[in-house]
């Protein structure tokens, strides 16, 4: 067993953590294996899905290329942490209504992207829109679905000014 | 209808699974753990071809924290698996065909040490050399991959005299074809928990799509009876056809089962890339006459599928290919040989479409060339062809008669779509009709090429699919289902089929509703649990909506009969005058919506009277009365048309919009069957632009999202539009067909024809490579040099 004295304080989901873990592990694994928070997934483990993705500090962060260390006394917010209590967040509920998912695999990082979108840039173009998610695979829904949710969620896109997409 | 949420609002249903999916909290497979669980992780083969001289594990096993390490030796029944015949060891032994074989397992205290583990097997290896091309594979002097040789299988498809008939033909079209190895990238890499149980039973959670087949496999692998493994299937994160074959399971139940501790495993995507099945790739040679008015004469094809080092459904795949080798057109003279071909290359199987993508790209390619050379329109050069609904199916058999193809291809005339073909304005080019153009652009401003520049080119092209379901004949086809009247008073549905992400459950829940009136409150469903479930087949083919479909046609008359049979003796009424609907057993006629009895109290009653309500059926996918192996009865119908965006500079394509029209029947969940062919068409662009899973000597080149290329948001059409056709002829008993694979099937040659359109280059080699497109500088021609 690999021993290790790096303890990661961090808050999660709005509560205090520590957990002891090797500083350069992963936060992805440390969500699924050590907190068993395994609503992030993960599929490729290099940056390029975007099924692990939080919110660190309010911004959306693939966990499979943070580490430990890079958490230290931040806010992490996972999938568990973005409905308030049994209340779907906007983009959740959109995201039923408009047959944004499927098999769900990838949804949980979705959701984390559009709900900063969402926080940051309620009425994004398009263009924006697409450059905001493309960081997030979905090999199910060809994200049609999701961009139905988009405009649903009150992301309506502005289309003044902009060439129709 | 075009499909949405306002044109099928009584439908359009919140998914049951949804809630749990959109807020993380739905357990996969993969995400379970177990109380003392060991990691388990399989070493693969270094080389794609070689004699293994010697595995040593005991350096591995001497590591701290290692439980267990497994080889060939270890394996107490067959070390063989494969879906329609097993060949492929769980562990090699004497040889390695390819580089995802299999060598041995490790479970350790935690993954870095069994992946440590792992790298301290000494295997010692004899290089032999690479057989990577399916054409060497057939020389005389190729070594031998399996005692048979080379050759999987061949097949042979013939009507008429094909070779005499060319003769009489006024033109000729013979070309090429070569499609990709698709890899499925489900985003749930495979893996699974498997736990040994107290009474010695074994429980295998493990994504699958046909969890009885598992089961099977598994037996005999374990030396075990099939009852003494319970494997537990759904949900899953994804599969494609991907998961249908065993992947992790072997290893994970061995290990489990000899340590007697819970083993926990899944494929990192390198892992999962390597060892995976994938789409075949296949060589396709099409020879294709008509007549000066453009009938359909002879039609020659010779297909070429790399099945790679073990079978899988190779056979199945070539069969189907066969068969839709044709399209749907009525062609006299046909002559259609098949060959699969074992190499060292990664194993390709069963993957959406199943076949039929590669030659229906090659056939409608075919067309749209005949077309051109006959001077002809290619919408009325496949008209003049197309087969009508008495004409017998692609293999001369008798097939269930629908007017689906009339209507889709019928629809292309009328989308907008299609009307902007050949009026689309090519920056920097003089159009004939550049003053309908300019008016369109007025109408449309998306319609206008960005900024005019002579190397952006807009293109308009269609394809046309007829697409078996089913597995067609000679592959066991069986069905069933079980519904009863649970003691809580719910009406439980339960099937083998697996939830993978299609929506079965709101397409079951739909149905079920729509069967006994009831509401989604009364409703139960069971799937993915072999210990809960009665066999129904797998979850493939677009077979489940079909088979869930019937099976409620059978069970409902006698379960309602018992329904009601029960509540006319507790409500003093004539079961004729009682219905069933919301909450329980109406009163026909009575408009107060409440039930004379509940489903509570009737299972309360049954109970009682220790007479539960259930009702079980079986039955066989409908086959077509001919015994053609890999005949279809059943057929669903597609068109598809693309406009797409070139860009002459950077040799890049870009879909812009896509309209699909489908005729299968009913739309039984019009958000799932909307999701299924906007999800399929996606996944066709991939496979018409992007995806390549390459292969240099049987090693792959790529293996993970960085170099494998699947669309994102941003390569996405900005529009699908997908409108179903449901009408079905008076008495047609098949009712609804799936639609899992048909959206996926048309888009790659609709996609080259509008190239072709946009800047007179034909592609013959999917996915198109930007180089194909910039090597052709044709279209400098007529560019005023710009200084
Ligand atoms: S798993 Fe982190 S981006 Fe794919
Ligand atoms: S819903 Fe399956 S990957 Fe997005």
């Amino acid at each position: 067993m690999i021993n290790t004295t790096y303890v990661l304080e961090c808050s999660i989901n709005g509560k205090a953590v520590a957990v002891s873990v090797p500083a350069s592990k992963r936060m992805s694994d440390i969500l699924r294996d050590d907190l068993l928070l395994t609503g992030t997934k993960v599929s490729c483990e290099i940056g390029r899905c975007g099924a692990c993705m939080i919110l660190l500090d309010g911004k959306p962060v693939n966990s499979c290329l943070l580490m430990a260390y890079q958490a230290a006394g931040k806010e992490v917010t996972t999938i568990e942490g973005i409905s308030a209590g049994e209340e779907l967040h906007p983009v959740q509920q959109a995201m039923l209504e408009e047959g944004g998912l499927q098999c769900g695999y990838c949804t949980a990082g979705m959701v984390v992207t559009l709900t900063a979108l969402w926080e940051t840039n309620p009425t994004p173009t398009r263009a924006e829109a697409e450059e905001a998610l493309c960081g997030n695979i979905c090999r199910c829904t060809g994200y049609e679905g999701i961009f139905r949710a988009v405009e649903k969620c009150g992301l309506s896109m502005k289309r003044e000014g902009q060439k129709p997409l | 209808m075009l499909l949405g949420r306002d044109t099928y609002a009584k439908k359009w249903i919140i998914r049951p699974d949804g809630e749990e999916k959109v807020t993380g909290k739905l357990r996969y497979l993969t995400d379970l753990t177990a109380p003392g669980m060991l990691h388990g992780k399989v070493l693969r083969s270094r080389y794609p071809h070689a004699w293994i001289l010697s595995i040593d594990t005991s350096k591995a096993i001497m590591t701290p924290g290692v439980r267990i390490v497994v080889t060939a030796e270890d394996v107490p029944g067959m070390n063989l698996f494969g879906i329609a015949f097993p060949h492929q060891p769980v562990f090699c032994h004497d040889r390695v065909r390819y580089i995802g074989d299999a060598l041995a397992a490790v479970a350790a205290d935690t993954e870095e040490i069994a992946e440590y583990a792992l790298s301290l097997i000494e295997v010692v290896y004899e290089p032999l050399p690479v057989v990577d091309d399916p054409e060497t594979a057939l020389e005389a002097g190729a070594i031998k991959l399996h005692p048979d040789g080379n050759l999987l299988h061949r097949t042979s498809l013939k009507h008429g005299e094909a070779e005499t008939a060319f003769e009489g033909c006024a033109h000729i079209v013979e070309e090429t074809y070569f499609t990709p190895r698709q890899m499925h990238t489900y985003m749930e890499t495979e893996g699974g928990l498997f736990v040994p149980e107290d009474d010695g039973r074994l429980t295998v959670y493990s994504p699958t799509q046909h969890g009885y087949k598992d089961r099977m496999q598994l037996s005999r692998i374990l030396g075990m009876a099939e009852e003494q493994i319970r494997v537990v299937s759904s949900p899953i994160g994804g599969s494609f056809g991907g998961k249908d074959e065993l992947n992790v399971q072997p290893f994970g139940a061995l290990m489990a089962l000899k340590t007697g501790s819970p083993i926990k495993m899944h494929n990192s995507r390198r892992e999962s890339v390597i060892s995976g099945i994938k789409r075949h790739p296949m060589r396709i040679k099409m020879k294709t006459g008509a007549d000066h008015e453009g009938r359909l004469i002879a039609h020659q094809v010779s297909i070429l599928a790399d099945t790679g080092a073990y079978a899988t459904l190779g056979c199945e795949v070539l069969n189907f290919a066969t068969e839709h080798a044709i399209g749907p057109y009525n062609i006299p003279n046909v002559d259609v040989q098949g060959t699969s071909v074992y190499t060292n290359n990664g194993v390709s199987g069963e993957f959406r479409g199943f076949g039929g993508n590669q030659v229906i790209f090659s056939v409608e390619s075919q067309i749209e060339r005949l077309a051109e050379k006959l001077g002809m329109d290619s919408w009325e050069l496949r008209k003049l062809n197309l087969r009508a609904p008495v004409d017998p199916g692609p293999m001369g058999q008798q097939i269930v008669q629908t007017e689906g193809a009339n209507q889709v291809w019928s629809k292309v005339k009328e989308s907008p779509l299609w009307a902007k073909r050949g009026k689309l304005k090519r920056g920097g080019e003089s159009e004939e009709q550049q003053d309908q153009a300019e008016r369109l652009q007025a109408e449309e401003r998306d319609d206008k090429c960005e900024d005019q520049v002579p190397w952006i080119r807009r293109g308009v092209g269609a394809a046309m699919v007829m697409h078996g379901a089913g597995l067609g004949l000679g592959i066991p086809d069986h069905s069933g289902g079980r519904i009863e009247l649970t003691p809580e008073g719910k009406i439980q549905a339960s099937f083998g089929f697996e939830e993978f992400g299609q929506g079965l459950y709101a397409a079951l829940t739909l149905m079920l509703q729509d069967f006994f009136g009831c509401t989604a409150e009364d409703i139960r469903i069971v799937i993915g649990d072999t210990d809960r479930v009665p066999s129904s087949g797998s979850s493939t083919a677009s077979r489940a909506t079909t088979m869930m479909w019937r099976a409620l046609q059978q069970l409902k008359p006698p379960f309602v009969q018992a329904l009601l049979q029960q509540a006319s003796a507790l409500a003093g009424l004539a079961a004729e005058e009682l219905a069933t609907g919301a909450g329980g057993i109406h009163r026909k006629g009575d408009e107060s919506g409440m039930p004379v009895v509940t489903y509570a109290e009737l299972a309360e009653a049954a109970d009682a009277a220790a007479k539960p309500i259930i009702a079980h059926t079986e039955f066989d996918y409908p086959t077509t009365p001919e015994g053609l192996v890999g005949a279809h009865y059943l057929y669903s119908y597609a068109s598809v048309i693309v406009e797409v965006e070139v860009n002459m500079l950077t040799g890049r394509v870009k879909v812009l919009q896509t309209d699909h029209v489908i005729a299968a029947g009913p739309v039984i969940n019009p958000m799932g069957f909307l999701g299924q062919i906007e999800g399929g068409s996606v996944m066709a662009l991939g496979y018409t632009l992007t995806e390549d899973a390459v292969m240099k000597e049987s090693n792959y080149v790529r293996h993970n999202l960085d170099t494998y290329l699947v669309p994102t948001f941003k390569d996405s059409p900005h529009t699908i539009r997908v409108e179903a056709i449901e009408d079905l002829p008076e008495g047609d008993t098949f009712g609804p067909r799936g639609v899992g694979e048909i959206g996926s099937v048309g888009l790659a040659p609709a996609i080259t024809a509008a190239v072709r359109q946009a800047t007179g280059i034909w592609v013959n080699r999917l996915p198109i490579s930007p180089e194909s497109i910039v090597q052709s500088i044709d279209w400098l021609e007529g560019v005023e040099a710009i200084d």
